[in-house]
């Protein structure tokens, strides 16, 4: 858990801090889990990036976002780093294979940094519509390969 | 909304490209219509692989006993309507609260264990246990090309050993005949090419000298449910040696 927080926070006493909080989330909502609904696993994950994601949106955030603080080769390294480390018997990474690597990777820096639609453009320099109406296509691909 | 743009959403949401509002609107929906959290569920499947690649990083010391004052915190943040004292006789609640906050802190070590389980349980799932049955599947001329393990229950492991090469339009499926004089039974597909873990019911368990075999067929599986395209490869089971 900490290894997700951390990926997409950058720091790890920020990452230990999104873990608590997810986890007094987790022990406040305990009653509304419904193993109908997904796996406990999944549950807790879900509850943890979301977390992640309000800290990254947040106003007041002390996540770095000048574009000098942002380390665009440690970025890439990580979002290279996930896709290669699935498993390559995974359904999801032979269906990511079939992508173009500019949608892969944008698919990918959302799920794994928490990327926003605009922070993913601002970083490809493509205007914003390309990159929604590309992210759009390839998830559609995505669920057919998938499904 | 129609069926594409709900899939999108849920996609979206699964992300975290969605805003907040679209979020609240999904989980709302999901909330009132099982279905639509039925496909939240199997979206968030679909991304939960990636969640495996990050860094396995272990929790700093101390971290368990900077949550539990945490928990405490959140509950008081909104504490329930206290009764007014009536009359002389006073409770101290003192000792009662250091009591509860006992408890609850073994609650909350229960809760990381019984998570901790859960997280255990849920990957041995899918990691099919020690086979019953081995296979190795050749093809016609004596190349290994995949391995075949499968458990008690028919849980199938096909580790291809070769990148095959799969005619355009078509997929490979794999077969077994739990019957030796039977007709093959379709254990699944391996419809992204690659190897992977399939899982099929009501089949008998797997024997020794079980045949199994791989065959190219038209995109989705078998028409006539029956091996029609050529053999990648096939090969008898073995027990093997425990």
């Amino acid at each position: 858990m900490l290894g997700v927080a951390r990926r997409m926070l950058g720091r790890v006493d920020l990452a230990e801090d999104a873990v608590q909080e997810a986890l007094v989330l987790v022990w406040r909502r305990a009653h509304q889990f419904d193993e109908s609904r997904g796996s406990a696993k999944g549950w807790l994950y879900t509850i943890l990036r979301n977390r992640c994601l309000t800290m990254l949106r947040s106003e007041d955030r002390e996540v770095p976002t000048e574009p000098q603080a942002i380390d665009r080769a440690s970025e890439g390294a990580l979002v290279d780093a996930a896709f290669d480390r699935l498993p390559t018997s995974a359904d999801l990474r032979g269906c990511l294979e079939g992508l173009d690597e500019a949608t892969r990777r944008a698919i990918l820096s959302s799920y794994v940094l928490g990327h926003s639609h605009g922070e993913i453009a601002g970083r490809l320099a493509t205007p914003l519509g390309t990159v929604k109406a590309r992210i759009r296509r390839g998830l559609l691909k995505l669920r057919e390969c998938l499904s | 909304m129609t069926d594409r743009s709900l899939d999108l959403l849920i996609d979206e949401v699964v992300l975290g490209l969605a805003s907040e509002a679209d979020t609240a609107r999904l989980e709302e929906l999901a909330a009132r219509d099982p279905e639509v959290a039925q496909r939240l569920a199997r979206a968030r499947d679909r991304f939960a692989p990636l969640d495996e690649t990050a860094d396995d990083l272990p929790l700093p010391e101390g971290f368990w006993n900077r949550l539990a004052p945490r928990l405490d915190v959140s509950e008081e943040a909104s504490p329930p309507p206290e009764p007014e004292t009536a009359g002389a006789e006073v409770i101290d609640l003192a000792p009662l609260r250091a009591r509860l906050n006992r408890w609850r802190r073994a609650a909350v070590t229960g809760i990381a264990a019984s998570l901790l389980l859960a997280c255990l349980l849920g990957w041995s799932m899918l990691t099919p246990s020690d086979p019953l049955v081995v296979a190795v599947l050749l093809d016609d001329r004596g190349e290994a090309i995949a391995l075949v393990e499968s458990g008690p229950d028919n849980t199938t492991r096909v580790t291809l050993l070769e990148r095959p090469d799969v005619p355009a339009g078509q997929v490979m499926q794999v077969w077994t005949k739990p019957d030796d004089d039977g007709p093959p039974v379709s254990l699944g597909l391996l419809s992204t090419g690659l190897s992977r873990v399939l899982s099929v019911e009501g089949l008998p368990e797997p024997h020794p000298t079980q045949l199994y075999e791989i065959t190219f067929e038209p995109a989705g599986g078998s028409p006539t449910n029956l091996p029609t395209g050529p053999i990648l490869g096939k090969g008898l089971a073995k027990e093997p040696v425990t």
